[in-house]
């Protein structure tokens, strides 16, 4: 709970329950204002008007006068108006009231509140109780003639009994709808906060489930796309890179191992021999070695190439690149050996957009797969480059070859690093040039495919989104 | 020669100094950037190997320093960094060749040797020639005692470049960067098919074979024996 209390969601409710409760008692105030104020005013206003009346007319007509218009003024009695006149030295002379109120005499002529009692009828107009009532009045003294010394004094009132109950039930309500939007803010703040809190937590368990060693978790989604799922979303694509990179790391010192292990093997086996051979088999072991020295730096090259490649550094500046001219050149550059390997190195090209690119990396992935298809692609007669503009934009650029082919079981395998089929085991490489071009497919945003089997033999196909310019 | 190898790691320096020296040169050799520094502003060098990465002033510093005190003395710099980026930042910084480490001496040697011979009026030539072969680079013909050899445009380029470095080993890979502006190995033969076909026009209907090839390290064009 005190969690929840310090939440920042929490916070923002606290503040925004309190502006709004301020809001709220500002707006009952001025509704209040409006309605009762006017309303008390209205009553003063018709007591005073009354009493100026009736004093005119005591001034005028005299005593008499004003007890008869009283009388005829309280004929009816259920208008909540009262009038009573008092004749010195103190007896009700006319009036609907019984007396003059005891809060009269200390209020002078100012306005005064009262209580009264009044007989309850019922429909035919026989009593059937009393009831306790409220009234505002205010009295005047009037003088019979200028030199009378004996004072009549006049009481003007109005029962306000219905409006007081309202304006009671007013307060309440006031108060109540206060206390209520304060209650509902921090009920529904602290709901907020709670299952902002749980998605927080979310996030807080998947990492400290990552920390704990388990790089398969992710941020489970709310799935309404808000601003949480978004950063959930790319916080989990950052995980994914970072356990490729750290499940490529983790296969390539596995792979390192195990594929260095050999040679060196070999070269401790040679060296021990040729420390106690003859001077030909010494020079002889040297070779050897100095040529399966070579080959791992080679390995530790292209690994180091494909490490930086697909961490993002390496890359050069990326820039927009005409994939039909570095096919060109490709083709050009490799179609004396393959003619000399007996196959036809043919070159089709299309209409295609520039995409966003690396000369040097591209040139290299096609590179390498002409090499492989070269040294690899057993019985093929042709190798085709491919460069063609993408159905959605973007452009795609093939190598494939009419030779045996991979069967389905092993290709996604070859991308792997240091992986060579049985069959190649003979010839000399070090099983990272796919390994390389699938890197470079990544560095590009390129999916790289097998192609769709139309050619028989091995077909890759990289397809390159369009470039951010178009 | 005489060349500045600065190279912080000892076992290294003193490989490529001897190696240099067997192959004809004198090597000094500094093992941080300020030391190297000093000898190359105080010496009259042909070319610098320097190392990226140094001690005290890295590679990229130093030689810029020197390009500002107007030295043009041609430099290759090693780097264990070897991608486009990383290339692109030593040639800026006045490198006039790359080489990324692990590399084979022959190709450094190579590359050593062809920066040497930069240097000098060779490089306003228009025409080359080795033995009975001429070059013209103006009117792009090729003739060979007096007759005209028809070379495609990329034959073309790698013959001249094979005859601005006449005498020189010249590499694989230094064809590939300098013919076809090309920043990898490749596995298999291509260039040496390319030499090839080149080599069936210029060579193949005369007696004495111009290009040769030199086993483990590249090939050369000579009219020597």
């Amino acid at each position: 709970m005190l969690r929840l209390l310090r939440t920042t969601s929490f916070r923002f409710t606290l503040i925004y329950v309190l502006l709004f409760s301020g809001a709220v008692a500002i707006l009952g105030g001025y509704v209040y204002q409006a309605t009762f104020g006017a309303a008390a005013k209205q009553t003063d206003e018709i007591i005073a008007g009354e009493i100026s009346v009736l004093t005119e007319l005591f001034a005028s007509n005299g005593p008499n006068s004003l007890g008869r218009v009283i009388r005829q003024r309280t004929a009816w009695r259920d208008d909540g108006l009262y009038m009573l006149i008092v004749a010195p030295p103190g007896a009700v002379r006319e009036g609907n009231l019984t007396a003059l109120p005891p809060e009269a005499l200390q209020a002078g002529e100012s306005f005064f509140d009262f209580n009264y009692e009044r007989s309850l009828l019922d429909a035919a107009g026989r009593e059937i109780g009393i009831e306790a009532r409220e009234a505002r009045g205010r009295i005047t003294r009037l003088k019979s003639s200028p030199e009378s010394s004996s004072w009549y004094v006049l009481l003007v009132a109005r029962d306000v009994a219905g409006r007081e109950g309202l304006r009671e039930r007013s307060q309440s309500v006031i108060f109540r709808s206060a206390l209520a939007t304060i209650v509902l803010g921090l009920v529904i703040g602290l709901l907020f906060s709670r299952s902002l809190l749980r998605r927080v937590e979310a996030v807080n368990q998947t990492a400290r489930a990552i920390r704990g060693g388990d790089l398969s978790q992710r941020i489970p989604l709310s799935g309404g796309g808000d601003e949480l799922d978004h950063l959930a979303t790319s916080l989990n694509v950052m995980l994914d890179q970072i356990e490729r990179l750290m499940t490529g790391m983790r296969e390539v010192s596995d792979n390192i191992a195990h594929d260095l292990r050999s040679p060196l093997t070999r070269i401790q086996n040679r060296l021990t021999i040729a420390l106690e051979d003859d001077a030909g088999a010494k020079e002889q072991a040297l070779r050897a070695t100095l040529e399966d020295t070579e080959r791992m730096l080679a390995t530790f090259n292209a690994l180091l190439s494909i490490a930086r490649i697909e961490s993002g550094e390496g890359a050069g500046a990326m820039e927009p690149v005409d994939l039909v001219a570095i096919a060109q050149e490709m083709a050009e550059l490799y179609e004396p050996a393959a003619q000399e390997a007996g196959l036809s190195l043919v070159l089709s090209v299309g209409p295609t957009p520039l995409v966003t690119g690396s000369r040097a990396l591209i040139s290299q992935a096609i590179a390498n797969l002409l090499d492989n298809a070269l040294k690899y692609a057993a019985g093929a007669s042709r190798i085709e480059i491919k460069v063609e503009s993408a159905a959605g934009g973007g452009a795609i650029l093939s190598v494939s070859d009419d030779g045996a082919g991979v069967p389905d079981s092993d290709r996604e395998r070859i991308l792997q690093r240091f992986v060579r089929l049985e069959e190649s085991r003979s010839t000399t490489g070090s099983g990272l040039g796919l390994s390389l071009v699938a890197a470079i497919a990544h560095a590009h945003n390129a999916d790289l495919s097998f192609g769709d089997g139309s050619t028989t033999g091995f077909e890759i196909v990289l397809q390159f989104p369009p470039s951010e310019r178009d | 020669m005489r060349i500045l190898v600065i190279e912080d790691d000892e076992e290294a320096a003193a490989y490529l100094a001897r190696n240099l020296r067997g192959a004809g040169h004198s090597v000094d050799h500094a093992l941080d950037g300020d030391a190297g520094l000093k000898m190359a502003s105080a010496g009259n060098y042909d070319a610098y190997v320097i190392d990226r990465m140094l001690p005290k002033l890295d590679g990229v510093s130093l030689l810029a320093r020197r390009r500002e005190e107007n030295d043009e003395t041609p430099a290759l710099f090693l780097s264990a960094l070897g991608e486009v980026d990383d290339r692109v930042a030593g040639l800026k910084a006045g490198g006039d060749d790359y080489l990324v480490k692990p590399y084979a001496f022959p190709e450094l040697l190579a590359r050593v040797e062809a920066l040497g011979r930069r240097r000098g009026p060779a490089n306003v030539t228009t025409r080359f020639g080795v033995g009975d072969l001429e070059l013209d680079i103006i009117s792009r013909t090729v003739r060979r005692g007096g007759k005209k050899i028809d070379l495609q445009p990329r034959e073309f380029r790698l013959l001249e470049y094979l005859m601005r470095h006449a005498e020189q080993v010249v590499t694989r890979t230094m064809l590939l960067e300098n013919v076809w502006e090309y920043h990898f190995d490749p596995q298999t033969n291509v260039i040496d098919v390319h030499i090839s076909r080149l080599r069936s026009k210029i060579d193949k209907e005369f007696d004495k074979p111009l290009l040769q090839t030199i086993r483990g390290a590249g090939y050369t064009i000579s009219d020597a024996d």
